[in-house]
């Protein structure tokens, strides 16, 4: 046991270099990925969520946008990402005459529009799950849908779907792991190719499941501490000069 | 007195469900006109249908001498003509000083100084300026009610809808929402107004309109309407109000 652990520790100061670069790129790729899905989530909500026009060109091009997502969300959801990543990296060589894109680039893409199709499941909910009363309340005022949904709706729904987004976030985490198929040098590929050079392929592999155990835990907590954050104190000043009327941009 | 609103054989259908069947009437300014009638009877409708929250099947709907049904920019005819709800509908994400100041800054551009002191000044005539920092959701519902009239009063609009602002209250907050209506009266804002408070439609209308089964049935004055219905619907109507 004490050798085991000794050559845990063993192999991870020796080859620190390579995790420490292993967990860089999954976590840029794995944060911003869920930041630009989060963003794809949002367009496509706010889109999804316009009411029907009396002007019938807009009507039907609603509808077909509308499709569109539609379908870009079946697919991405119904497919892993293991086969998407293969999917676009040769596909697009395919196209290119063998050129292909570049690695980490390449793996931030394939997260974003994965985890946007998710995203747009979770905010379309989001939004429909606020009261109709603050879309009237909003529209009686005389507010339009875009700032309806800029300053009453999406500050609600993204309080709503914090969780899920850190959800997507910790899968995403875990799920970059499968860019390695393509080559992408995120924490997985270095302890594939540390075990390789270790032949401790058990140890080696622990090391790799320690760091992203710590890595999801951190968040989850982090971004559980935000929620309460922004959820703020139970009781109210009373005081008119302490007012803070934050205005957003 | 002029003529503001004019609603003109004004219709709306849910499905096969006719809702409203060709209602007419109009408002002049300083009206204050209360409108009453049984659950059902498409008070509600008639109210969302003025505000464009529901598209009218038929008619039309006649503002300052403008079809509104035909207009182009309906957020700017909602800034001028503003609905109370009875469910309050403020921002559950805002502050009630922000609550209030939204539509300035937003729909008016209004900038944030003079946004904010109009928001106070509203807010004080309301009663709720000791309550600016606090979030809806730490009010009661009369507080609320308030701060929803001050929001709506801060876009100083020609007209004000109000839909049983009173039914989703506790009967002893009911007071100090009609109260601050009764003050709204007095300054001679022009205001719609759906209730089931009897005493309150006869002290501060000076017309009342009764709707039955998605038709206005009769209409008049408080004293012809309370004092002497000619309708036997309208007889039915108050007498099982007052025995209640
Ligand atoms: N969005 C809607 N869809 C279908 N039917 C509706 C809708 N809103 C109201 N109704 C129907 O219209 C009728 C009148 O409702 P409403 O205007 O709310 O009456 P009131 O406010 O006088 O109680 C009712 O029968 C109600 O079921
Ligand atoms: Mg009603």
């Amino acid at each position: 046991m004490v050798e085991f652990i000794k050559e845990v520790i063993n192999i991870f100061t020796e080859y620190r270099g390579y995790f420490l670069q292993g967990i860089g790129y999954t976590m840029l790729i794995a944060l911003s990925g869920t930041v630009i899905g989060l963003v794809i989530g949002l367009i496509t909500g706010i889109i999804r969520t316009i009411p029907t026009s009396k002007n019938p060109i807009i009507r039907i091009l609603l509808k077909i946008v509308n499709a569109v997502i539609s379908i870009y969300v079946e697919v991405f959801r119904g497919t892993p990402m293991m086969v998407q990543s293969m999917v676009i990296f040769w596909g697009y060589a395919f196209m290119n005459n063998g050129a292909t894109l570049p690695l980490i680039p390449a793996g931030i893409f394939i997260v974003s529009i994965n985890t946007g199709a998710y995203m747009a499941e979770i905010v379309r909910g989001g939004i429909i799950s606020i009261d109709k009363g603050q879309f009237e309340g909003a529209y009686s005022i005389g507010m339009n849908h875009w700032q309806t949904m800029l300053h009453v709706i999406i500050p609600q729904t993204m309080r709503n779907i914090l969780p899920a987004i850190s959800n997507e976030f910790v899968i995403n985490i875990k799920d970059t792991s499968v860019l390695n198929v393509i080559g992408v040098t995120e924490l997985y590929f270095f302890t594939a190719k540390i075990s390789k050079m270790t032949w401790s392929i058990f140890e080696t592999y622990v090391v790799a499941c320690v760091i992203y155990f710590i890595l999801t835990f951190t968040i989850t907590r982090l971004l559980r501490f935000i929620e309460h954050k922004i959820d703020g104190p139970s009781s109210y000043s009373m005081n008119i000069d302490e007012d803070d009327v934050k205005e957003d941009r | 007195m002029s003529k503001i609103i004019s609603v003109n054989g004004l219709k709306k259908s849910f499905g096969k469900n006719e809702v409203l069947k060709d209602i007419n009437f109009s408002v002049n300014t300083g009206d204050v006109t209360c409108i009453i009638g049984a659950s059902g009877s498409g008070k509600s409708t008639m109210l969302r249908c003025i505000n464009l929250l529901e598209e009218p099947t038929g008619g039309e709907i006649v503002y300052n001498g403008q079809n509104i049904l035909e207009t182009k920019n309906i957020p700017a005819y909602r800034a001028k003509v503003e609905m109370v709800f009875q469910s309050f509908n403020l921002f559950d994400n805002m502050t009630v000083l922000k609550n209030c100041m939204i539509g300035l800054r937003k729909v008016l551009k209004v900038d944030k100084e003079t946004a904010k002191k109009e928001a106070m000044f509203y807010l004080e005539k309301v009663g709720m300026l000791p309550f600016i920092n606090a979030k809806p959701r730490q009010l009661s519902g009369g507080q609320k009610q308030r701060v929803a009239i001050a929001r709506a009063l801060a876009m100083k609009p020609d007209v004000i809808l109000f839909d049983e602002p009173t039914s989703a209250l506790d009967p002893q907050m009911v007071g100090e929402v009609l109260e601050v209506i009764k003050k709204l009266a007095a300054e001679g804002l022009t205001m719609i107004i759906v209730t089931h408070e009897m005493a309150f439609a006869r002290d501060v209308s000076n017309h009342v309109v009764f709707m039955h089964n998605g038709v206005i049935c009769e209409e008049g004055t408080p004293e012809e309407i309370f004092k002497n219905p000619q309708k036997q619907e309208t007889k039915d109507f108050l007498s099982r109000f007052m025995n209640n």
